[in-house]
């Protein structure tokens, strides 16, 4: 069943265009993940979907309804977690819970059990009574989760909720997100980070200027671009003469050669690695650590849009 | 829904401590300032007898001179403290001192001492000069017809005649001090501006990351909202009635006897402040900080026009430019509360009501013009 569904989304600032006929299918239980760079048009389209900003062109379905602004039976299934924190600093960790969760569920009693489960959920038991002040930027976030999944929607849509945040708090998040993720929720995920997209993602769109550039899984994206292996040869000299006639191996892409680090990246299904340990022998060229890497979401994006998604 | 929705932002606001310093506690702080500035004002204007002596026996004496300013002497109103002597060197001696203002000598030529030029000595010449004339002009009506005389002319030019009546307009006395006191609720009023400019910070999804999500949740954007405002409402409401309350029992300042017409005031007072703020906060495009800013510069603009730094200010605006009092809503408040404490009618209170009302009328649906849409075109 598709969850969500936009069809030739079209969103302009002028001259600029936002999004350029995207178009995004989310299916029942998935991890949908979002990925761009900065300024891709992740946020505005999430904005859009969610009929919190106005778009040129295009339609926006949602559990099979067309999202409006009223469509509040399709809202009460839907939890956002922003990408600012949004939370009330006079309220306390358990007030803005329940604040944000009376929006959906007026009945008290029901309200107080979910409150009490989102709190487990984002491990903020101690910090109940703690206004978000007190809180760190780790805390912070989880707080800003849990305010945005505590009412349990089908639908959970969080715009890059890891961003400013220390590894063990990002750690929490990602394991939280596939926990959700069990328990019947289909999630959209945007983030810039990619090591995160491939880490929980069951399903991937790469977007830039607003276009959708590659979609499909991880596995299906990495299979799109030509290079299969990146091998990274740390080394303290190596001539032109070598560098040109280690491009010539069968199989080597591109070779780079910077701060005592070589970097080649080579086709799928060759024996690179062990062509690359065999010309260093015959050259007789001294190395350091040597280590090969499976492409990596960036490589997919450098490959298809020539930037990092960095950049 | 409504209940909780009001009952946990009026939480919230309670706690913002910022908001409630400048809404309740600046207004208490500034009317305890006037108050210590103020106090004196009125008993300044008040006037004072003045210390003078008269000098007798200095051989031809003046009777009627001497009778005259004995009874000047006399009762509450009087217009002299007086000595009397025989010594001038003793009046001298009162006069180097300070003791007195002045000293007058009878005789055939009545003299009057002082040794510095004032008020009290302007007043005591001219009472010299009045009472010269005066005795100068019966002397001549004496000699050239004595029948007058008997005609009670004597009694006639003794008598003190008013020709202009004072007339009291309201059941009060003036009273200048007062209406700084009113300008300062008025701005207390119009500080309520700020909770309204929170309400909209809180409510456009372009102006905070809370307002977004809230406009994300299935409740009617306008049901969250009113909920704000009802709460924002009964704390600019509390903190009025707190700080007339302070002023009331604990400075002393006088609301005159219509009570309920004044908590009225007060209640259109905290509404009027409210849409001030929904509305300017929603037609201005920039952050909360600027926002606030705007606020505080219009509500200090029109209470500086309404006298709150200088008394006369209203009066010159009133004269020279009389649109303008009609159009700040400072000067509005402020004549409302003043209209209740100095005129029997109510005339001039209920223009004065009715002119705050459409302003409050005005600005509210202003803001419901600005904040009724449910998408944006940025956020």
């Amino acid at each position: 069943m598709t969850i969500v569904e936009t069809q030739n989304l079209v969103k302009r600032y002028g001259d600029l265009v936002a999004l350029d006929h995207l178009s995004l299918e989310v299916k029942e239980g998935e991890i949908f993940g979002l990925l761009g760079p900065n300024g891709s048009g992740k946020s505005t389209s999430l904005n859009c979907i969610l009929s919190l900003l106005s778009f040129d062109k295009g339609e926006v379905k949602i559990f099979g309804k067309t999202m409006k602004p009223d469509a509040y039976s399709i809202k009460r299934n839907i939890g956002i977690v922003m990408q600012n924190v949004a939370v009330f600093d006079e309220l306390t960790v358990y007030e803005n819970i329940d604040y944000f969760c009376s929006l959906y569920v007026p009945d008290k009693k029901q309200r107080k059990q979910l409150v009490d489960e989102a709190i487990d959920f984002v491990e903020l038991g101690e910090f109940r009574k703690f206004y978000p002040k007190k809180l760190s930027g780790g805390l912070l976030r989880r707080l800003n989760i849990a305010c945005g999944i505590a009412h349990q929607p089908k639908l959970i849509i969080l715009d890059e909720p890891t961003v400013a945040v220390d590894p063990q708090s990002r750690n929490k998040i990602l394991e939280g997100i596939k926990q959700l993720h069990k328990q019947g929720a289909t999630i959209i995920y945007t983030s810039h980070y990619m090591e995160e997209v491939e880490q929980i993602c069951t399903q991937i769109v790469i977007i830039d200027k607003g276009r959708v550039i590659a979609s499909g899984t991880k596995e299906e994206l990495k299979a799109m671009i030509s290079m299969g292996e990146k091998i990274t040869v740390e080394t303290f000299s190596i001539s032109s003469d070598q560098m040109t006639a280690l491009r010539r191996l069968p199989g080597v892409i591109t070779a780079e050669y910077a701060d005592e680090r070589l970097v080649i990246k080579s086709e799928k299904e060759t024996n690179n690695l062990a062509a690359v340990l065999d010309f260093f022998k015959n050259e007789s060229i001294t190395f350091g650590r040597i280590y090969s890497e499976l492409p990596t979401l960036n490589d997919v994006f450098l490959e298809i849009t020539g930037k990092q998604l960095r950049d | 829904m409504f209940l909780q929705l009001f009952r946990y932002r009026l939480k919230c606001l309670l706690r913002d401590r910022l908001l409630i310093f400048w809404t309740l506690v600046f207004p208490i702080l500034l009317g305890t300032f006037f108050n210590m500035a103020f106090m004196n004002l009125n008993n300044d204007e008040k006037f004072e007898p003045i210390s003078a002596a008269l000098v007798t026996g200095g051989g031809a004496n003046d009777a009627i001179f001497e009778q005259t300013v004995h009874q000047m002497s006399l009762g509450k109103d009087r217009l002299f403290n007086l000595k009397t002597t025989a010594s001038k060197h003793q009046a001298d001696q009162w006069l180097k001192k300070g003791k007195i203002k002045g000293y007058f000598t009878d005789g055939p030529l009545i003299r009057l001492y002082v040794q510095e030029t004032g008020i009290s000595q302007s007043i005591m010449k001219t009472f010299a000069d009045h009472y010269r004339q005066n005795s100068s002009a019966f002397a001549d009506i004496a000699k050239a017809n004595p029948e007058a005389i008997q005609k009670g002319l004597l009694d006639d030019l003794s008598q003190q005649r008013n020709s202009v009546k004072e007339v009291n307009t309201g059941g009060a006395k003036p009273n200048n001090v007062l209406n700084y006191f009113y300008t300062l609720i008025a701005m207390a009023c119009l500080y309520g501006s700020f909770w309204g400019n929170k309400e909209v910070c809180d409510t456009q999804a372009d102006l905070s990351s809370r307002a977004a999500r809230l406009n994300l949740a299935p409740v009617h954007k306008l049901k969250l909202f009113l909920a704000g405002c009802c709460a924002d409402l009964l704390i600019i409401y509390g903190e009025i009635l707190i700080l007339l309350a302070f002023l009331h029992f604990i400075l002393g300042i006088d609301f005159g006897t219509r009570t309920g017409l004044v908590l009225l005031t007060a209640w259109i007072g905290s509404m009027l402040g409210l849409t001030f703020g929904t509305f300017v906060s929603a037609i201005t495009r920039k952050g909360e900080n600027l926002k606030f800013a705007v606020l505080t510069a219009v509500t200090m603009a029109g209470c500086f026009l309404a006298g709150m730094m200088i008394g006369d200010m209203k009066y010159l605006v009133a004269e020279y430019v009389p649109a303008l009092a009609w159009l700040n809503p400072a000067n509005l408040l402020t004549d409302a509360f003043y209209s209740l404490y100095y005129y029997d009618s109510l005339n001039r209170y209920l223009i004065n009501l009715a002119m705050i009302a459409v302003f409050t009328i005005v600005f509210g649906f202003g803001t419901y013009l600005m904040i009724r849409r449910r998408k944006y075109a940025n956020l």
